[in-house]
């Protein structure tokens, strides 16, 4: 008896204590990831995805995107945008002005007011600092300091040399972030007018979070901003604290989950992911990355690849399905395997389009015959180290495929700086590469990606009509007419297969079943705002 | 006298290894610049990573002067302390390792002791009976450690010993995320913990530290087990053990007091060359349990052609590779005094 | 003296292997390893490289009696096939070493003065270096081709070819048979390479199996980082490293049989090494 009321008592005693520690793990998200932060100010040159994620956190921009159901998951969406600092924003009739107007109840992580000169300094620092936020935001036609005008303390005005459909969109990207312009200020040096040596290893923002600890390539520890009340419907974001820990195994990552150490993961390899999908004890929130192709790609400069038959002949020849399989698990959204009634394009308004591609040996030695090679030839297929988990299976089917056609080989795995290096100098004949765009919208993909002496037009392609096509699509405001450049257009990719789109990987979300509101976003990180605990 | 004599000669040694770090330095940073990837190019992420883009990065990192120069600009640098900036962590590189070596030296010389707490008992075991089942069995044991890749060992210890059993903690890093961090005094958080008088979180440290360890003791077992065994033969076979046997001594005393006590000056030789090895080599291990040491540092820089943390890094192993042996000299040296001051 | 020349010593040879059991199963395991190298690709019920994705990730069955890869081939297929690349990488990388060391540091011994410390010199900082990063620096450096895994496994293995052979030469070159040698006209080249190479490379051959297994074990490494050898070449080192990734889902056979392996030969050539040692050096027999 007494034994039983000791137990009874310890027994007491543990779940009295308990509570608080597990509502402190509550209130806490732990978020596991292989790759780690570099820079606290996404605008550094060289700053890293992680580092994009942590600055929509930390701090906060004009506006930001709204949410959309894309086949059953939320995804990102281009076409809403929300104010984020702004309360609102109008835009003019004509579509040149845009007014922002600020909130009242907006602070700094250090208590001092958002105002208009704060964003007024943070865009004049985008524009004119050397750094990432200026090439991203010529995109929406945003190039000048003198665009953005202080109307009163809490009103800016956007000025815009032409309508741009992706001027909004721009602002809500990462690197338009606002800052402490006072704070900012009093950390600049002659040498250094934009403070970015100090923003590099300090924040001064006014985010949902906090930094509480920063070890690069170790730790984040991010504390609640109890002062932030911009999520949906003026609410605080939930989760009191976000530990997020780099860990550089996958198989690690997904044993962390599956026992509940940690509570969310969005890089583990597609056979880890399928396997807790399997095992069901875990939320898989497996999302195809709309903004994102992977393409097995040419250089369409170099010979044989200069040859629209070669391409076309590979086209042919590669065994899609095999390799979705054995690389992807079947994880993403296959571009492969449309028919098109007449070789056009069905769709105009966006891109990527599912391709009307198919393995046909048959056809392929066909197109390689005519285009001169009906011996074949020889040549090498890249990829770099960092993708070896998806791109080495599907390299050795490749191989193997083309070795049927006559095409012999030779698969090189390249350190993934020499691998950039030489796309960057255009050296690389035949390789496999993916690519992301922020802003998915058609023009955005041809005008990024297919033009231009820039390392992400991977095909070296330089075709005028193409280039004239995409430049007049941006700014077409009616949408019939934008379509009718997008079907010619989309046409043309397939004609010329200046590379061959093979699918959208997805992004598997693995996460606690209690975590509620994730959402695909953009920059493919996790905006840990969205997120809730049951 | 003899004092003097061991410094003169730990001074000597010293001068004449600064030699070999100055040929390390320079063959690193020519090493590197070899290395057919340009960080610039890598690390230009941005929406036009045009040719404007990567010459604001090159410049950053002081790549668009000529190579000589850039040596000589790096050496004015060291010369001064300043070892460059991460372009992988975006911290000064000497900030890095400063906080990231206790990590790496804590599990190495844990990993240490626990291959020397194994390794001398094998070894005494097996130099008492050569050739018998107990010699060959240790033999085959250590054989055993050192074939399987540290990485597989790794990973199978964390598959079982953390996923499928649950005894051992999570494997991400040095501490438990949840517990808080002693005062960093020294950066080895055994110490610091104990200075703190917080045992929870020094047995949650502990805890930490076991499976990297054994995976990285599981490697070097067998140098030094080797290593007793022949020295503990060779002391046994001498003549004062003779003599302590003749005069009918106990067993024990004689192995214990006279026979290892002789013995164990050319293992903790070994276990000097062992430890700077260890060291340098435990990138895998320090990767699998990601483990924020120097090593698995040094791996990821490499990989993206990050020179300052590479060159850093080296630098750094090298180092510490000549004190040790200036140390193991040293004591060499008090130990024993027929060692000649060359 | 010479390597294992005269009948005392194959005398001494089956007396050691009589009295050492683990040495005669290594011997034969390493006899076995050899022999699937060279005869491995003809004897394989599948083609190793031949894929099947309908059938990958099958677990050990009669079929496949390791069970398929993630391709769906064959992975006992693929294991021996492998063993004539993996014992080539070895082989080669340590035969270089070991003739490079042998060569410098007979050199060095004999001659001493200016090129012994320059070369000291050299070995020195290579030892300095943490030889890991140094060997995926290299890689990294030349490209990661098989050849430029050797070079990069030889010449950190260098230094200490280079310090045996240079410490044993430097005991032996005033002795009376060397100096007899100079004394008959032969010249210095001829000197080391008939009368004092020839006394130094059997102690240097025990280390030759040693490092054997160890530099196996370096190509695994660099190929669980990425910079092995292309696919879809069969190695286990890099089975091994494409098998971890599949840990976290049980598919066990993947890691398993190539770590197996890896263990079995690595194992061999250092029991071979250690039983070498014993046949060779007479201070070891007890």
């Amino acid at each position: 008896m007494t034994f039983h009321r000791t137990a009874l008592l310890s027994l007491f005693l543990a779940s009295a204590a308990l509570p608080a520690l597990a509502q402190t793990r509550a209130e806490t998200l732990r978020h596991v990831t292989g790759a780690s932060i570099n820079t606290l100010d996404p605008n550094m040159p060289g700053s890293t995805r992680e580092a994009f994620g942590l600055s929509l956190l930390t701090y906060d921009r004009l506006v930001s995107f709204g949410r959309k159901q894309l086949d059953g998951n939320w995804v990102f969406d281009l076409d809403t945008i929300r104010g984020e600092l702004a309360e609102r924003f109008d835009v003019s009739p004509d579509g040149l002005k845009i007014t922002f107007h600020l909130r009242k109840d907006a602070k700094f992580h250090d208590g001092t007011p958002v105002t208009a000169e704060d964003v007024k300094w943070s865009m004049d620092r985008a524009v004119t600092a050397r750094s990432l936020a200026a090439g991203q935001l010529l995109t929406g036609s945003i190039t000048k300091a003198d665009q953005f005008r202080i109307v009163d303390t809490h009103t800016v005005e956007l000025t815009l040399p032409q309508p741009d459909k992706l001027a909004l969109p721009n602002l809500a990207t990462v690197y338009p972030v606002i800052f402490n312009s006072r704070l900012a200020k009093s950390k600049a040096t002659a040498e250094d007018p934009w403070a970015q040596e100090w923003l590099k290893a300090n924040t001064a923002g006014s985010g949902a979070y906090i930094i509480e600890s920063f070890k690069a390539g170790e730790t984040t520890i991010l504390r609640r901003n109890e002062d932030w009340k911009r999520g949906p419907g003026n609410s605080q974001a939930h989760f009191k604290r976000i530990i997020t820990q780099t860990i550089p195994e996958a198989s690690t990552r997904a044993n962390l989950v599956e026992r509940g150490d940690a509570d969310i993961v969005i890089d583990l390899q597609a056979v880890d992911a399928a396997d807790l999908e399997r095992k069901g004890k875990l939320k898989v929130i497996s999302t195809p990355q709309y903004n994102a192709i992977t393409f097995v790609s040419f250089n369409n400069q170099m010979p044989p690849f200069d040859k629209v038959g070669v391409r076309r002949a590979i086209a042919a020849a590669l065994p899609y399905e095999d390799m979705f399989k054995a690389a992807l698990f079947e994880r993403g959204k296959r571009l492969y395997g449309a028919t098109w009634a007449d070789g056009k394009a069905p769709t105009g308004d966006t891109f990527p389009i599912v391709q009307p591609l198919k393995t046909n040996l048959a056809e392929a030695k066909r197109l390689l015959t005519e285009a001169g090679f009906p011996d074949g030839f020889s040549t090498t297929f890249s990829f770099n180290v960092g993708q070896a988990g998806t791109a080495e299976p599907m390299a050795a089917l490749l191989k193997e495929s083309l070795e049927k056609i006559g095409i012999k080989v030779d698969i090189q795995k390249l350190p993934d700086a020499q691998m950039s290096t030489l796309i960057n100098e255009k050296k690389v004949p035949f390789f496999t590469e993916g690519i992301v765009a922020w802003l998915p919208s058609m023009d955005y993909f041809y005008r990024n990606f297919y033009i231009g002496p820039i390392r992400w037009n991977y095909s070296s392609l330089n075709d005028p009509k193409l280039t004239e096509l995409a430049q007049a699509a941006r700014f077409e405001g009616d949408k019939a007419k934008y379509a009718a450049y997008g079907l010619q257009l989309n046409t043309m990719h397939y004609e010329l297969m200046p590379q061959i789109p093979l699918w959208q990987p997805s992004q598997d979300a693995v996460m606690a079943p209690s975590i509620e509101g994730y959402t695909y976003q953009f920059h493919r990180q996790i905006d840990f705002r969205d997120l809730s605990r049951k | 006298m003899k004092l003097g004599a061991t410094a003169t000669r730990a001074g000597r040694r010293f001068i004449s290894s600064l030699p070999a770090l100055f040929g390390v330095v320079v063959f690193t940073f020519l090493l590197m610049r070899v290395l057919p990837g340009d960080p610039a190019v890598f690390f230009a992420s941005g929406p036009q990573a045009g040719p404007e883009e990567i010459a604001m990065i090159r410049k950053q990192m002081g790549l668009d002067k000529p190579v000589p120069q850039q040596l000589l600009l790096y050496l004015g640098d060291l010369s001064q302390g300043n070892l460059g900036r991460s372009l992988t962590t975006g911290q000064p590189v000497l900030a890095d390792l400063r906080n990231r070596l206790p990590a790496s030296l804590e599990l190495t010389l844990t990993a240490l002791l626990i291959a020397l707490l194994t390794a001398v008992p094998l070894g005494i075991a097996a130099a008492l009976r050569p050739g018998s089942a107990v010699d060959h069995l240790v033999r085959f044991i250590c054989a055993l450690g050192v074939c399987v890749p540290t990485f597989v060992s790794g990973l199978l210890l964390i598959y079982v010993f953390y996923y499928l059993l649950g005894l051992a903690p999570d494997p991400t890093g040095r501490i438990d995320i949840f517990l808080s961090q002693p005062p960093r005094i020294t950066g080895f958080l055994l110490i610091d913990f104990a200075l703190a008088g917080d045992w929870e979180g020094w047995s949650a440290a502990a805890r930490q530290l076991v499976l990297p360890a054994l995976t990285m003791a599981l490697f070097v077992v067998a140098p030094l087990a080797r290593m007793t065994r022949a020295s503990m033969l060779a002391s046994l076979g001498s003549d004062f053990i003779r003599t302590a046997k003749s005069l009918g001594l106990s067993s024990r005393k004689i192995i214990v007091t006279y026979a290892l006590r002789n013995a164990i000056l050319p293992v903790l030789t070994i276990a000097g060359i062992v430890f700077s090895t260890m060291l340098g080599a435990n990138v895998l291990v320090e990767k699998v349990f990601s483990w924020p040491g120097v090593a698995s540092y040094a791996l990821d820089a490499l990989l993206s052609s990050d020179y300052a943390p590479v060159q850093g890094f080296v630098l750094l192993m090298a180092a510490i590779f000549v004190f040790v042996n200036l140390t193991v000299d040293v004591l060499y040296g008090i130990a024993d005094p027929r060692v000649s001051v060359e | 003296m010479t390597f294992l020349g005269s009948s005392a010593t194959l005398r001494h040879t089956v007396w050691v292997l009589r009295g050492n059991p683990v040495t005669a199963v290594a011997a034969a395991g390493a006899f076995i390893l050899c022999l699937l190298a060279i005869i491995g690709p003809s004897i394989v019920p599948y083609d190793p490289i031949a894929s099947n994705v309908a059938n990958a990730l099958k677990p050990p069955s009669a079929q496949h009696w390791a069970g398929t890869d993630q391709l769906g081939r064959d992975v006992f297929s693929r294991l021996v096939v492998a063993a004539r690349l993996d014992l080539a990488i070895a082989l080669s990388a340590v035969s270089l070493s070991f003739a490079m060391g042998a060569v410098i540091g007979a050199i060095c011994g004999y001659m001493g003065g200016r090129i012994d410390r320059y070369v000291g010199r050299f070995v020195d900082i290579l030892m300095a270096f943490p030889l890991f990063v140094l060997a995926m620096a290299m890689v990294a450096a030349l490209g990661n081709r098989v050849e430029n895994i050797v070079i990069a496994t030889a010449i950190i293995n260098l230094p200490f070819y280079i310090r045996f052979a240079r410490a044993e030469v430097n005991v032996r070159r005033n002795a009376g048979w060397v100096e007899a040698a100079r004394a008959s006209g032969d010249s210095h080249l001829s000197v080391i390479l008939r009368f004092l190479l020839p006394n130094v490379l059997p102690a240097m051959a025990v280390q030759v199996s040693l490092n054997l297994g160890w530099a196996i074990l370096n190509a695994a490494g660099l190929s669980f980082i990425g910079l092995g050898v292309k696919p879809p070449t069969p190695e286990w080192g890099i089975m091994v490293a494409e098998g971890a990734r599949f840990i976290a889902t049980g598919k066990w056979w993947l890691v398993a049989f190539p770590g197996l392996a890896l263990m079995l030969t690595v194992l061999c050539f250092n029991l071979l090494g250690d039983g070498l040692r014993d046949i060779l050096d007479p201070r070891m027999r007890t």
